[in-house]
């Protein structure tokens, strides 16, 4: 009785001992093989990845590719970082912390790759401009972008014979037509502070300027300027969705536009494959937020959903290149884009997903912007000070506060910016 | 033979407060230095001095992220200690079923966070109202995640949901330390019920009502889990605990240096806390 | 234990302890009911969610099996947490004896006990970045480190309990054992360390879970590595654009057997009262 106690204890030591002797961790063989490695972070596509990983080790005998896909990859990206273990490639968004990776020098121009040339300028522009201050290489490659506007239920359109909007007149003229049926016109998932951005980003870039916050941090203008049309036809579509769109999350309400509650989603196109998953018969379309009096004023709201960087440290360039060749041969891209419903970055016959109907003018025009919020600090909060102006509907506390927050937490870029200027005269 | 004693204490200290040192008090300094800096998490930093933690004085949001979380310690450190002090003595007392009980009262610990958030979402969101619609309690009928002054009451209760587990092990493991004779020498002087339990249980539990005590406050002081289940903050912000600002802006954003400043100074407070509380705690015990 | 049989039960408790496991036995019913269904069949209206699942079927736990690789990550998980819980037991009643027997008197080893009970205070944030350098530069960015860590994390905690412990246990019982000639060493191995078993276990059911849920540390010191825990294989169900809640909590009423049958086997320990029988 006495001892089992420590029975149990050095039955776990020796457990312990027994499976540190059998199961080290396998460092791969030394067969000569250049190795790569990528950390991309979007687990979602981890399928997708593996596949390709397997493909390009079956055909390649110098190389061998390893991708993971590990969730909060961020998290781990900065522990990486810090105990200088680079992987060779990252994939992440083209966000604030793409430019802060430039800035902090992690990632290696990449100019000299041929590839670039097959890229949609668009999305390089994208790049060019999240860059705090500009520099003279090229930090990434775009693979795939996302966009983000209204979704909608094509076959309750079609049987209520409602028009697709093209102006801000005709979005609320047609809400108060669907209210009028008795049917709600949005749904909204502002639980989860994220999903009030994507309204705001589609809005946004109609009414506008995309350089908004560059245009601030030289000191040219300001958010309560810039903000004001948008906060007020933001306060205006609350009315057309539930009566407290606080309560539901971003889960809930996919579930319930999935389920038919709701006419219209005003959600990006990430968010297809939730809704699908809960109504795979939904017909599904989009349509650009006509957020301009004037339809002409409309810009479809699109942005990198991911993008390639090869980090400073990776000594092998031409094996990676070869990996990039690969994963942007048309093929794969396709497979991408149609497991995840995304927009390819590169030029050429892709076979874009039917729930981006609505949005195929635009992208095939260039005619797009960036998402606003990839250039606000996430430390900022922006989505949950969205959050409290929807509940408060204080437009001038909410950007009053906005543009006093936003001295406070871009402190150290707005210097930078200053210093460059001082140095390069003013960019333009 | 006194040399043997004293000798053994030490070598036993001495390696084990290495360990702790290297692993613990290190990696601190470490942080605190970190603290002086504007460092993002990555990259180059430069020496701001004292500037993180002049600016912590005037953030309007930390300030009201030290209120959230020392109301909601407060309110869940009384629940939980009373609601588990009830459940111990329950489940210590002669009742049939005993593993069957203490195993369920068990369970909400280890259900993960996902878990736990996504049932008591579902609970405030479409349940309560539902039944609050039923027999008409005005007051229920919206949820209370999505109204910034009372959110926190849905923390506070899940918080205690998934505490009380923990708290009343502590408490069964002291019953056990009560001897029996206790109580019988106590019958014989007609001490039953709510005077037994005050007279001769309480006193001799309370090495581990304190240790409770001080276990609950700095565990909900330090919440950070069932923030990220349930409200992720907010609605309207009102549900940022300190650690969570710490984490997410801090490792998830660009605040890094800002934010160890915070958890250094947040360090210092929880330890003023701790202390404070273990001295009346052991003044109590004296006394009893 | 006999006597139990001749005492009455106690009815109110059991009543009211009954009332208390609707508390449970509701979300309990739920994870259950989620974890059989499909995707399509979740919805936002009470008795959709409440319903049966249509079919039942142990598709969603062969497939959750599948995308955590189960058996692999479950090895990992009890590796860990079984020497985390070994090791502190070991350690850390230790420490807390040391420190437990000697405060009161000593100034030396009340500075210990008051700087090492404080180490449960530091926000784990601030830790977090030196912490994934420091392991990498040792040599520890695997599942050893993440134990090394554990020991050192949990430390405060469970020194805190057992020097709380012993308190209650007599220092007569040290004094008869050095009176028979058994140096101090010898003593707490052969005397107190069986005492304390109620302990032992208590530390072990709090370590254990508190290891066995835990994410960061983890995925800070061996994330990225192949090597997963259960926990962070589980990340893979919920991403910020989509979340599959039914693989997920058939995946989490998996995790849980194994830390709940732990439980039951350590709170028979808890209360056997070895004390009472010592002191008397």
């Amino acid at each position: 009785m006495k001892r089992s106690k420590i029975k149990y204890l050095e039955a776990a030591l020796c457990c312990a001992a027994v499976s540190m002797a059998v199961g080290g961790c396998g460092n791969a063989s030394d067969d000569g093989k250049i190795q790569i490695e990528i950390v991309q972070y979007k687990p979602e596509a981890a399928n997708y990845f593996s596949t390709v990983e397997e493909e390009f080790n079956a055909t390649h005998d110098d190389i061998h590719l390893k991708i993971s896909s590990p969730n909060d990859a961020m998290t781990i990206l900065r522990t990486r970082f810090i105990r200088e273990d680079y992987p060779d490639i990252i994939g992440i968004g083209g966000d604030i912390n793409y430019s802060y990776f430039v800035e902090a020098e992690i990632l290696a121009d990449v100019s000299d790759y041929e590839g670039l040339q097959n890229i949609n300028q668009a999305y390089l522009d994208i790049d060019e401009a999240l860059e705090l201050v500009p520099t003279d290489g090229i930090y990434a490659v775009p693979y795939v972008a996302n966009a983000a506007g209204v979704l909608y239920n094509k076959d309750m359109f079609e049987e209520h014979g409602w028009e697709i909007p093209q102006n801000w007149g005709e979005l609320i003229a047609l809400c108060d037509e669907i209210k009028a049926e008795g049917i709600l016109p949005f749904y909204f998932g502002f639980k989860d502070t994220w999903t009030c951005l994507a309204p705001w980003n589609s809005m946004a870039v109609d009414l506008s300027p995309a350089d908004t916050t560059k245009q601030v941090n030289r000191g040219q203008t300001t958010f309560s300027k810039e903000y004001w049309e948008i906060s007020e036809k933001y306060l205006k579509l609350l009315d057309y969705g539930p009566s407290d769109p606080f309560a539901y999350g971003y889960n809930d309400a996919c579930t319930a536009f999935a389920r038919g509650e709701s006419a219209m989603y005003p959600i990006g196109s990430y968010a297809a494959p939730q809704i699908l998953s809960v109504n795979p018969d939904l017909n599904l379309d989009s349509f650009v937020m006509p957020a301009c009096d004037d339809h002409d004023g409309n810009t479809l709201n699109s942005g990198i959903d991911l993008q390639f960087c090869v980090t400073a440290e990776c000594k092998n360039k031409e094996a990676v290149y070869e990996v990039l060749d690969f994963l942007y041969a048309e093929e794969n891209l396709q497979k991408y884009i149609d497991a995840q419903t995304a927009i390819p970055c590169k030029e050429g016959n892709f076979q874009l997903p039917s729930i981006l109907d609505g949005m195929t003018d635009y992208i095939l025009e260039g005619n797009m912007k960036d998402y606003q919020d990839h250039y606000y600090p996430s430390e900022m909060a922006v989505d949950a000070q969205i959050q409290t102006f929807l509940l408060n509907k204080d437009v001038d506390a909410f950007l009053s506060k906005f543009d006093t927050d936003w001295q406070r937490y871009n402190r150290d870029i707005i210097r930078l910016v200053q210093d460059y200027e001082k140095e390069h005269g003013t960019a333009n | 033979m006194k040399n043997d004693r004293e000798r053994t204490f030490l070598l036993i200290t001495i390696p084990i407060l290495a360990l702790f040192v290297c692993f613990n008090t290190i990696p601190l300094i470490r942080g605190v230095i970190y603290s002086f800096t504007n460092f993002k998490g990555f990259g180059s930093y430069d020496w701001i001095g004292f500037r993180n933690y002049i600016d912590l004085f005037t953030d309007a949001r930390v300030g009201k992220s030290y209120l959230f979380t020392f109301k909601l310690a407060v309110v869940s450190t009384v629940v939980v200690n009373v609601l588990s002090l009830v459940l111990a003595l329950g489940l210590n007392s002669r009742i049939r079923a005993k593993s069957f009980f203490r195993g369920a009262y068990f369970l909400p610990n280890i259900l993960g966070a996902l878990v736990v958030g996504y049932i008591f979402n579902y609970f405030f969101t479409y349940i309560i109202p539902a039944v609050a619609d039923m027999i008409g309690i005005e007051a229920l009928k919206s949820s209370i995640l999505s109204n910034p002054s009372a959110a926190w009451i849905g923390v506070m209760v899940v918080c205690a949901w998934q505490a009380i587990a923990m708290n009343t092990i502590i408490y069964i493991s002291g019953l056990q330390t009560v001897p029996e004779d206790v109580y019988e020498a106590g019958g014989l002087d007609g001490a039953t019920g709510w005077k037994q339990f005050k007279y001769l249980t309480f006193p001799l539990i309370i090495p581990f009502f304190s240790i409770n005590m001080v276990l609950c406050v700095k565990n909900f002081l330090m919440v950070f889990d069932q923030i990220m289940a349930l409200t992720k903050g907010g609605p309207a912000q009102s549900t940022e605990s300190i650690s969570y600002l710490i984490y997410n802006n801090g490792m998830s954003g660009g605040q890094f240096g800002f934010q160890s400043a915070n958890a250094v100074v947040f360090f210092i407070v929880i330890v003023a806390v701790s202390v404070a509380q273990m001295r009346f705690s052991g003044k109590k015990e004296e006394q009893l | 234990m006999k006597d139990v049989m001749d005492k009455k039960v106690n009815t109110p408790a059991m009543i009211l302890l009954i009332l208390g496991l609707s508390t449970i036995i509701f979300p309990l019913y739920l994870t259950v009911v989620i974890a059989f269904k499909q995707p399509s069949e979740m919805t936002n209206s009470i008795s959709g969610i409440l319903s049966l699942p249509k079919v039942w079927s142990l598709n969603n736990f062969r497939e959750a099996m599948r995308i955590t690789n189960f058996w692999h990550s479950l090895r990992n998980s009890l590796l860990i947490t079984l020497l985390t819980v070994g090791l502190s037991i070991a350690v850390h009643s230790l420490m807390g004896y040391a420190l437990g027997r000697n405060k009161a008197h000593s100034k030396f080893y009340s500075f210990v006990y008051l700087f090492i009970v404080s180490g449960m205070f530091v926000p784990f944030a601030i830790l977090m970045m030196p912490i994934a350098k420091q392991t990498a530069e040792l040599g520890l960015a695997n599942w050893f480190g993440v134990v090394v860590l554990y020991v050192v994390f949990y430390m405060p905690m469970n020194v805190l309990l057992y020097s709380g412990y012993l308190v209650n246990i007599p220092i007569a019982l040290e004094e008869a054992a050095k009176v028979d000639g058994a140096s101090t060493w010898r003593t707490y191995w052969k005397i107190l360390f069986p005492i304390m078993r109620p302990m032992h276990a208590t530390v072990a059911v709090l370590t254990a879970l508190a290891v066995w849920n835990d994410v960061m540390t983890p995925l800070i010191v061996m994330g990225g590595s192949e090597q997963n825990t259960l926990p962070l294989a589980q990340l893979n169900f919920q991403s910020q654009f989509g979340t599959n809640y039914n693989l997920a909590f058939a995946s989490y009423l998996l995790s849980l057997i194994p830390i709940l049958i732990f439980y039951i086997v350590c709170q028979k320990q808890i209360l056997n009262g070895v004390v009472n029988g010592a002191v008397k």
